[in-house]
């Protein structure tokens, strides 16, 4: 048979959103492939030009549909430091707790989807159930599920309701004993590691090369890992391990994600007990009118706001369950932000596919490009 | 004991003619006579054999459903009829009203009778597998032969459809389920002649009822196993169910059928699922043979033998499903390395340890078995 | 903290091929057999506590986790006879679905703009509630929202006051008014006087008060304005801005009182 390419999406059950892979195969074997992108652009980076601050949070969570937590931390951040406001701490304790259920909550995703793809369908199903536990524990402190509006400039919406610390402790241990069960359905199935072992290899110069980020850098040996190399919110405070693998193959990435759920739950029961015994305010002191909860700006006010308000710009990067992830916001002292710039760590993942697809089967690519953990959402944004 | 679907269909015959003749003027008296009542029973054999073993099948397809979901940790279909047996009707009458979209550039004939054929070939295998003594077409000395060769049919149909239908998905999933079927087609043949080897006969009724006092699956261990594997494949089933790996081919060889073929081709996909299965009992599990300390009134029951191969069946069935539950799918080049490199010479031993069996065959392990060795 | 060693080897490894994987989905299947996790939707609840229980116990799962359903952000439920038509929802919306439009007051027999709320456009993102100083435009645990035509996803202030008179369980969160508020303050020598900030002042915390009429000099020419000027009670004030937006001199504005 000669070369063909073939359009694996944009509908296409591997893709798991709304992407192009187009691969030119020999027989079974990949010899070039193309990653194509923008099918979900909805110009959030645009229309946030165009809201308030806090309004630009409900765009953030429709950003990444796995890790809208993740992403509204991300924007938070960089405007609180556009906007020169500092959040209490107890607020911060709460962002990193949230972030971590989110990263829990998106590998557990990552896993489900992940062994969907190489046709186990039943850890699929323990896999979302799992997350069911997590976006009730989001439910049950922010009100959603999935676009949870949570945070704020200047701290979080609302303090957690009470008896929320025992029922997180439960889901923890609860969560702790599925991994051990979603190890043995996976590492434990000599076809898995067939499948697995060995396949889209990335070594560590390529990934920096590429701009490769996240449990895929990690999984090719380098520790590099936001949370500690450049600590936001509470992660300076709060004791973990970097997870990280050698090998730089698919089941390398498997482990450091698997390892790195195991170190959220270490870090979210650290939090939990800081949180029992710090009370406090979990919204800043000094935000003006026009930011801090619960209203919006209203009239013909702004020519003076501007005159009142610092300007500023604020960068901000955080280690987000795909990658790393940044964001830039320019204040130009006005009611929206002027400028919100966004850098998503699955753009330069998957743009990357050539690099670790060619010279592989077809059959490989589900497990591979499900091992680089896809959210088009945040991709296209 | 002996009441056999053929009598069965023939009471029935006789009575419908019967009936027919006592209101028809004396010249029409001649319908009951005996080679039309022979020719109506034979067509309500074929019905009946048919009615029930589609019926099954599709029993087969909710067994799997609720099994699977309960091995993930939900309950499967459950709201029509009762625990949602009705599913898979209300699925074929949907299914049934679809129109079937041809692409423009497939080819016409390929496309219409790939389906077709696939499901005609796999139903064939109904009338010639019994479900207990009597209770199939008759008398074949070759019955097990001429079963595997229609079984082997499939990858012929398949292929024709997949080419056909004028799809890269289709075609690549075409190809691997050719490469695949060819490849375990040898080691399943090979094990089977562990079993001809030891029963001495090609006949299943033979081999089921040599397999009264002990199944050849306790001392034909590696032939069951080497058997399950390859038919596995011959099902394709997870883990080998890459021909149509839904994660990078879309749905394989069926990719661009809709409506009523895919309904046959799904069908077929059962009703294969369901034959391999029958095989596993009829050729290693003893068929209908009841074990010995079954009470004679249990035993003595006419359909008695029928529920006791179901049953076998059904938990057959229900081992691959667990495979299904637990395992994911391999690729198309470990698949056949392990089909070519490892199936095949532990099918060969299976043969050589048949025939230390039948060498054996008065060793006291075995106990002095009459029958053994043919 | 340094970084953990690498993981060279993983510490779960195959036994006979496939045996653990087997092994746990049978597992899985015994549990599953008494009592699978899911809920039978219709029929039983999440927001039920009786079932989460149940699924809880059954499923071994840890108890009592959604049991904070009041947050839920589900649809709204408005008390008409509180809201004091501020035009706040309206105003935070980030989906502009929030319309104000005059439907008749319980007591007064009056019309007053309430919010009519969009469904289809909504994203439940809870800015409105928030930002509601009467608490009478809240969230509900109702989240069964569907419709076959497009206007009936529309839900008008008497159709939300419906959802407010079933007494479902309404989000308990009321967040706090932020300390340091800024107020309305005057520019004194724009203002006219002309009343309009006081007339539609929801909570009639405008009070025009009379200023002393100036004195003019020879061949000065006093401006053509009311003699009064409005003074806010910054404590009945919510902060809605409406006074803001229909001064026609565009004379009050944002400030912090010095």
């Amino acid at each position: 048979m000669s070369e063909m390419w073939i359009n694996m999406g944009p509908q296409h059950p591997m893709t798991h959103g709304l992407w192009n892979l187009r691969v030119k195969i020999d027989g079974e074997l990949i010899v070039d492939a193309d990653p194509e992108m923008g099918y979900l652009h909805r110009g959030i980076e645009k229309i946030s030009e165009d809201r308030h601050y806090n309004e630009v949070v409900t765009l953030m969570d429709r950003c990444c549909y796995v890790a809208g937590m993740s992403w509204e931390h991300l924007y938070i951040l960089a405007s609180e430091q556009a906007l020169s406001i500092a959040p209490p701490e107890r607020a911060e304790y709460i962002r990193t707790m949230a972030d971590e259920f989110q990263r829990l909550g998106s590998h557990l995703m990552w896993y489900a989807a992940f062994v969907q793809d190489l046709g186990l369908m039943s850890p699929f199903l323990y896999g979302m159930r799992d997350r069911d536990l997590i976006l009730d524990l989001f439910q049950s402190f922010t009100g959603a599920r999935m676009t949870y509006e949570y945070m704020r400039v200047g701290g979080v919406r609302n303090d957690l309701p009470p008896g929320f610390t025992d029922r997180a402790r439960k889901v923890m241990d609860w969560l702790v004993d599925r991994f051990r069960e979603y190890d043995a359905l996976c590492l434990g199935s000599d076809i898995f590691r067939k499948r697995c072992d060995g396949l889209g290899v990335l070594s560590q110069a390529q990934c920096v090369e590429l701009g490769v980020t996240g449990p895929m850098l990690r999984s090719a040996g380098s520790s590099r890992d936001l949370r500690k190399d450049r600590p936001y919110s509470a992660y300076d405070r709060l004791e973990f391990d970097v997870a990280r693998a050698d090998a730089g193959d698919v089941t390398a990435r498997y482990l450091v994600r698997m390892e790195e759920m195991r170190q959220s739950v270490r870090i979210v029961r650290q939090i939990l007990d800081w949180l029992d015994t710090h009370p406090g305010p979990v919204m800043a002191e000094r935000v003006p009118r026009w930011l801090g909860a619960p209203y919006a700006p209203i009239g013909r006010e702004d020519y003076l706001l501007k005159r009142r308000y610092p300007k500023g710009v604020g960068f901000s990067a955080i280690e987000e369950p795909h990658g790393e992830a940044q964001a830039y916001v320019v204040n130009e002292g006005g009611e929206h932000p002027y400028r919100v710039k966004f850098r998503s760590p699955v753009f330069a993942n998957l743009s990357a596919a050539k690099h670790y697809l060619v010279g592989y089967h077809v059959a490989d690519i589900p497990p591979i490009m499900g091992s680089v953990d896809i959210c088009v959402g945040e991709c296209d944004r | 004991m002996t009441v056999t679907l053929y009598s069965v269909a023939q009471s029935i015959a006789q009575a419908i003619l019967g009936a027919i003749a006592s209101v028809l003027p004396p010249a029409g008296r001649g319908v009951a006579s005996a080679p039309v009542v022979t020719g109506l029973a034979v067509l309500l054999f074929a019905a009946i054999l048919l009615v029930a073993s589609m019926l099954n099948t599709i029993v087969l397809i909710w067994f799997e459903r609720k099994l699977l979901g309960r091995f993930m940790d939900r309950r499967g279909a459950m709201h029509v009829g009762f625990a949602g047996i009705l599913q898979n009707f209300a699925d074929g009458l949907k299914l049934a009203r679809k129109d079937t979209v041809r692409p423009r550039e497939a080819d016409t004939l390929g496309f219409w009778t790939g389906p077709t054929a696939y499901l005609v070939t796999s139903l064939i295998l109904f009338g010639i597998l019994p479900v207990s003594s009597g209770w199939n077409s008759g008398v074949l000395p070759l019955s097990l032969l001429l079963a595997l060769a229609i079984f082997s049919f499939a990858p012929l149909f398949i292929f024709v459809s997949a080419w056909s239908s004028n799809n890269k998905y289709s075609l690549m999933g075409g190809m691997r389920s050719a490469a695949q079927m060819i490849a375990y087609e040898v080691p399943l043949l090979l094990s089977v002649v562990a079993v001809v080897l030891v029963s001495g006969s090609f006949d299943l009724t033979t081999i089921v009822e040599q397999q009264q006092n002990y199944w050849y699956g306790g001392p034909l261990l590696l032939a069951l196993i080497v058997f399950v594997a390859a038919m596995l494949a011959e099902m394709e089933r997870i883990p080998f169910d890459l021909p149509e790996a839904e994660a990078e081919l879309v749905e394989g060889w069926n990719t661009e059928y809709g409506g009523m073929l895919f309904a046959f081709f799904m069908l077929s996909d059962y009703v294969r699922a369901l034959v391999g299965s029958y095989l596993v009992v009829l050729l290693f599990l003893g068929g209908w043979t009841m074990p010995t300390w079954v009470p004679s009134t249990l035993t003595s029951f006419p359909l008695a033998g029928i529920v006791w191969f179901m049953i076998k069946t059904y938990i057959v069935f229900g081992v691959f499903v667990w495979v299904r539950a637990a395992l994911p799918r391999v690729r198309t080049d470990q698949l056949l390395r392990v089909g070519w490199n490892r199936m095949i010479p532990l099918a060969l031993l299976s043969v050589v340890l048949a025939a230390g069996v039948v060498y054996a065959k008065c060793l006291p392990v075995f106990g002095c078995v009459p029958g053994l060795g043919g | 903290m340094s970084a953990a060693a690498p993981k060279e080897k993983p510490s779960t490894n195959p036994i006979l091929w496939v045996a653990r994987p087997m092994a746990t989905a049978a597992r899985q299947f015994a549990k599953s057999l008494i009592r699978p996790s899911t809920i039978v939707y219709p029929f039983e609840r999440l927001e039920d506590p009786k079932f989460r229980e149940e699924v809880a116990v059954a499923a071994g799962k840890p108890l009592g986790v959604g049991a904070v359903w009041d947050n839920y952000r589900g649809v709204h439920a408005l008390n008409i006879a509180t809201c004091i038509s501020c035009n706040l929802c309206a105003f935070s919306c980030p989906d502009v679905c929030i319309q104000m439009v005059a439907v008749p007051d319980a007591q007064t027999k009056r019309l007053k703009k309430c919010p009519e709320i969009d469904y289809g456009k909504c994203s439940y993102c809870g800015f409105c509630s928030d930002a509601c100083p009467e608490g009478c435009l809240t969230m509900t645990t109702r989240y069964e929202l569907s419709a076959t035509k497009r206007a009936d996803m529309i839900y008008s202030p008497e159709k939300l006051y419906e959802v407010f008179q079933r007494k479902l369980p309404m989000n308990p969160i009321r967040l706090e008014r932020p300390k340091n508020e800024d107020a309305i303050l005057l520019d004194a020598p724009l203002c006219i006087g002309c009343n309009a900030c006081a007339r539609d002042c929801p909570t009639q915390c405008i009070t025009m008060l009379d200023i002393p009429k100036p004195t003019p000099k020879p061949g000065e020419k006093l401006p053509r304005r009311i003699w009064k000027e409005p003074v806010v009670n910054d404590s009945d004030c919510v902060r809605c801005g409406t006074c803001i937006s229909v001064c026609p001199k565009e004379c009050l504005f944002w400030g912090t009182h010095t």
